[in-house]
């Protein structure tokens, strides 16, 4: 299937799941904060390969990023993109005020790594019981650096196979609607091949 | 780094002096800078994938090593380089997730350094220069009035390595 033909119904539905999705994931980093955090109505996107480090705040932009794969019946690559202030802020909160600032040591990596996993993991189960489809998150893997450096890695794996990407982007939001001093960004790049899956669970293939 | 001709992921441009060209936030991406030095002409690219498959007809070959490197050559060749006077540098190559390409050396940061390699060799094109592999990314600026490449990473946010 290919990223280019979807229809409006069909780019609509996927927003619809991507805002359940995102639903249970800002439940759930709201849960581990114990602070309410909203989001904003996701955005669906079809766009070059090439364009996405844009969407990401830039190539050069320095950010912790969080990488699962989508295992199961669909496949795909979740992204979790903190800047590097949101992610200091967020291991701060979790771990104590004591946390050095510059550097990520190994248990502040270990903790992001953790936050992505709960992130991730609420996402898909929400996402797998609507579809009733079994989607697993891998183990995740973080990396400190570029974003254009972070994002590489998931664009490979699109550009096997066309030079389109679909984002299903989310941000997060304090309680009074502005976006979260974290500043996180949450995407979901399904695989060309898997879309066709998600689009027949969702009853809008053509 | 000051802002210049920027060359995005899949992209291959060629300039002349005194043009600046550059790649940011390359990671597993390699930045392959190819230059004569005779004319002050150079292209760069910025690929992600080792090689171009034979059964492929999407747009932008500038995804590809191989054929971005023979896209360079044939326009600066076309521009009127002469093939022997053609320097090449690679920069990037990196392996950004520990995990995400198992095995050491099979990661596609790796691939994408051998594929160049592979596809410079056999075009004759000297490699003098490069600054690859581990798991950082890195930014480069091509200067196109020297030949230098300059190479910024997040480790080391005020040192600039030149090749």
């Amino acid at each position: 299937m290919n990223f280019r033909g979807l229809t409006d119904l069909q780019m609509d539905a996927l927003r619809e799941i991507s805002n359940i999705g995102m639903g249970h994931a800002a439940t759930a980093l709201s849960q581990l904060l114990d602070e309410p955090i909203l989001i904003r109505v996701p955005e669906v996107r079809v766009t070059e390969v090439a364009r996405v480090p844009a969407f990401l705040g830039g190539a050069e932009k320095i950010v912790a990023g969080i990488t699962l794969q989508v295992l199961g019946d669909a496949r795909g690559t979740i992204l979790l993109i903190f800047p590097e202030e949101g992610a200091i802020q967020l291991v701060k909160k979790l771990l104590g005020a004591g946390q050095q600032d510059a550097v990520f040591d190994e248990i502040s990596a270990s903790t992001l790594k953790e936050v992505g996993n709960i992130l991730a993991s609420a996402y898909l189960n929400a996402l797998g019981s609507l579809l009733h489809l079994t989607l697993i998150p891998s183990v995740p893997m973080l990396a400190h650096d570029m974003a254009g450096a972070v994002a590489d890695c998931v664009l490979i794996e699109l550009a096997k196979k066309g030079d389109l990407a679909l984002m299903m982007e989310a941000d997060f939001l304090d309680r009074s609607g502005v976006p979260s001093m974290l500043g996180g960004h949450f995407f979901l790049l399904p695989d060309p091949e898997s879309l066709s899956i998600v689009l027949d669970a969702l009853g809008v293939m053509p | 780094m000051s802002p210049n001709h920027r060359v995005a992921i899949s992209e291959w441009v060629v300039a002349e002096s005194p043009e600046i060209l550059v790649c940011y936030g390359l990671g597993s991406c390699l930045g392959i800078a190819v230059y004569d030095r005779a004319n002050r002409i150079g292209g760069l690219a910025h690929t992600l994938l080792p090689s171009q498959p034979r059964d492929d007809t999407m747009r932008r070959p500038g995804r590809f090593v191989d054929s971005a490197i023979e896209l360079i050559r044939n326009e600066l060749i076309y521009r009127g380089s002469l093939p022997e006077s053609l320097t090449a540098k690679i920069v990037g190559g990196a392996n950004m997730f520990e995990m995400f390409n198992h095995p050491v050396g099979t990661g596609v940061g790796t691939r994408n350094i051998d594929a160049a390699r592979a596809t410079l060799g056999k075009l004759g094109i000297p490699l003098i220069g490069e600054d690859i592999g581990a798991n950082f990314g890195r930014s480069m600026e091509f200067d196109l009035a020297t030949g230098e490449v300059r190479i910024c990473t997040v480790l080391n946010r005020s040192d600039v390595k030149v090749v």
